[in-house]
């Protein structure tokens, strides 16, 4: 190992343990818990809410008893077509009275039924009135009439084919399913660096304020002492990775259809293949974002200031985020180029498009660019910080470019 | 390469924002000594010492630290305690002892079982295991000295290192300093506190609004004043003042006055030549600190001479 290496994995070994052994880390690893478990009350109450509403909600036929019994047969065969959450409000079917017209718009005012969308008239000229945005429900309704009116035609209510369902399963993806991976793995990893890259905005505070800067600038390169707080941090991800992806993959496993949903969404360049990508790009996505934002606090020197520098932080991680979902979802367009090339989106990116290509070696060129970036950026903050910080006159050029112009 | 200088600076400077905090001073370090940087606050010491180290560039200048133009590349045989203590406050005693050898190079290990060695040498056996947090000011900065000693570098640069120390603890601190230099290493200490740089430096170097302005021995700077003499003469015999050199004042029971270039002798052999007795005599050579503050109002008074 080199001397640059060994001084890295010190501070490292420093921050890891200094972050993993202590009770907040607990607090750190199970927040998610709370955001589920949050999301998931709000999901029930929600739901519940909506349940409420349809059941109370009404579609209302106004015709003759007999047309009425021949309409319940048929809405009962085509309501089992929608799923749950997609069928129509319940049908009832009411006499029309002397002037259909009026009880419709009767119904609408009556507060002891919601009705949705109401029919009256003759069935081959039916007239349906709906509420606001229930022109689905009354489409519905058109649909029912013109189906009651085929079966009375034809004198039978009963279905007049008995169709035999097979299920088939196929056994390789669709470029959705692949689209689908693409932007599911450019959010997963554009969550994980807003939860995980985001905190390494305030680990060069600890050292400022109890004044062990000192310490390591006196024994150590700053850019060691960059890298290896990023590397610290970037130990604890890859635990809390470790931790809930575990748990995540069980929770799938029990899932049903979960299988024919992973085969449906099997990346292009296979799923061993992706998961490494996945962990190499989330690995250079996390060092990227953390050495700005690692610069960027850096700077600041006061914990007001680097709360101050969370907002414009985040926004730079959504504005990568909507860069590569853009690549995710137009594959082929300029912005993907764009945002494959750019190397703060490149990682993202770059991952989405491991689910759609099958092609390895643009791979390889982008994990080699976005180490240089790293590389880059980490010299890059570490010399803002001697300048701005350690008030050193050193040259923000590396010594081997000076060299080199020299 | 210098052998026999641990430490060769030539002409460093060093701006901040237009000010200039270090104006061309020089330093020659030997190998194996107590060398003390002395100077006012504000001085330049810290961004003198603080370049030697490798922590700031200087604007111009030379420097040349155990043979090498980059201090860090020698940085595993360089210990340094900075002038702003600094401690993680949820590490362990001998946790932290080890965690800054091993920024010099030193095996985790070898620096755990070296910490607790060097605590309970200091005294400190009680503290191998507790938190910086709980420990007092005094006790986590001999702390962090022992983990500037820990990787037992060639070089040991101090910055104020006896500043918040109580008297016992400065004591401890220089034994430690002492027994660094016995072992062979070389310390460059800064202080403004006159009374351990006499007790401790081999050679010293004084340092005022950021320039160079003696270097020496303690011997040398104390050397840099004339001594002082307190005549007491027998009683009633007041002639004998016509006898004493100009600018002889009243004192006590005698004069003081300054020994004249030529020595004493001259004066005393006149005074028994002339019958006159002596009842007290005592000379004493002007202190560290009575060199110091004459060097640096010296220096002031150049200062302020240059701005006008």
């Amino acid at each position: 190992m080199t001397k640059f290496m060994r001084q890295t994995v010190v501070i490292a070994r420093r921050d890891f343990i200094a972050i993993v052994f202590t009770p907040t880390f607990l607090i750190f690893l199970l927040a998610p818990l709370l955001m589920i478990g949050f999301g998931a009350v709000g999901g029930m109450g929600a739901a519940r809410m909506a349940e409420g509403g349809a059941d109370r909600s009404r579609i209302v036929a106004l015709v003759e008893p007999a047309t009425a019994a021949r309409m319940a047969q048929i809405d009962g065969r085509m309501r089992a077509i929608y799923r749950r959450a997609e069928m129509p409000p319940a049908l009832e079917s009411r006499a029309p009275g002397r002037d259909p017209a009026a009880a419709a718009r009767a119904l609408f005012e009556d507060d002891r039924i919601e009705v949705a969308a109401v029919l009256y008239g003759p069935l081959d000229h039916p007239a349906i009135l709906h509420g606001p945005k229930g022109e689905r429900t009354a489409a519905y309704l058109g649909e029912l009439a013109e189906q009651t009116l085929l079966a009375a035609r034809a004198g039978a209510g009963d279905p007049v084919s008995q169709p035999i369902l097979s299920e088939y399963r196929r056994s390789s993806a669709t470029d959705t399913g692949r689209q689908a991976a693409g932007f599911g793995a450019v959010f997963v990893m554009f969550f994980l660096t807003l939860l995980l890259a985001g905190q390494s905005v305030g680990m060069l505070a600890e050292e400022r304020a109890n004044k062990v800067i000192e310490i390591l600038a006196a024994a150590v390169p700053l850019e060691a002492v960059f890298l290896g707080k990023l590397l610290g941090m970037y130990g604890v991800a890859i635990l809390f990775i470790t931790f809930w992806g575990t748990l995540m993959s069980q929770a799938v496993a029990f899932m049903p259809d979960s299988g024919q949903t992973l085969i449906a969404i099997a990346p292009a360049i296979g799923t061993p293949a992706f998961l490494a990508l996945f962990l190499a790009y989330f690995t250079l996505a996390f060092l990227l974002l953390g050495a700005v934002f690692l610069g960027v606090g850096a700077q600041a020197s006061s914990m007001r200031e680097i709360q101050m520098l969370s907002l414009p932080i985040t926004m730079f991680q959504v504005g990568m985020f909507a860069l590569a979902s853009a690549a995710a979802n137009n594959p082929d367009a300029t912005i993907a180029t764009i945002a494959r090339v750019f190397p703060f989106s490149s990682p993202f990116a770059m991952a989405a498009r491991a689910a759609t290509d099958h092609g390895l070696a643009p791979h390889m060129l982008a994990l080699a660019w976005q180490l240089i970036w790293v590389g880059i950026t980490i010299t890059l903050s570490s010399r803002l910080f001697r300048r701005g910080v350690l008030r050193s006159g050193g040259s923000l050029i590396p010594a081997w470019a000076r060299r080199r112009s020299a | 390469m210098t052998h026999s200088l641990a430490i060769k600076a030539t002409g460093l400077v060093k701006d901040f924002g237009g000010r200039r905090a270090v104006d061309h001073v020089d330093m020659a370090v030997p190998a194996g000594t107590i060398y003390g940087v002395l100077g006012p606050n504000g001085a330049g010491k810290t961004t003198t010492l603080r370049m030697l180290l490798g922590i700031i560039d200087p604007d111009a200048g030379e420097r040349l630290v155990l043979g090498h133009t980059a201090p860090r590349a020698v940085s595993a045989r360089v210990g340094y305690l900075p002038e702003e203590r600094g401690l993680y406050p949820a590490m362990k005693a001998r946790d932290a002892i080890a965690f800054m050898g091993a920024l010099r190079g030193l095996s985790w290990a070898t620096g755990r079982t070296r910490g607790a060695e060097m605590l309970e040498a200091a005294g400190l056996g009680h503290a191998v295991d507790q938190k910086i947090r709980k420990l007092s000011k005094g006790m986590a900065q001999l702390v962090q000295l022992l983990g500037s000693m820990v990787h037992r570098p060639d070089l040991l640069v101090l910055d104020e290192p006896f500043s918040g120390l109580d008297p016992v603890n400065q004591e401890r601190l220089e034994t430690l300093i002492r027994g660094e230099r016995d072992r062979g290493a070389t310390i460059l200490f800064s202080t403004h506190v006159m009374g351990h740089a006499q007790r401790l430096c081999d050679r010293l170097t004084i340092i005022a609004g950021g320039r160079h302005r003696f270097e020496g021995t303690v011997m040398d700077a104390r050397a840099t004043l004339p001594m002082r003499a307190h005549f007491v003469p027998r009683p009633g015999d007041e002639a004998v003042r016509a006898l004493l050199p100009p600018g002889a004042a009243a004192a006590g029971d005698g004069f003081d006055f300054t020994v004249p270039e030529e020595g004493i002798e001259p004066l005393l052999v006149r005074m028994i030549g002339q019958g006159h007795g002596i009842a007290g005599l005592s000379i004493e050579r002007p202190s560290l600190h009575d060199a110091f503050v004459r060097l640096v109002n010296a220096a002031d008074a150049d200062d302020r001479e240059t701005a006008k």
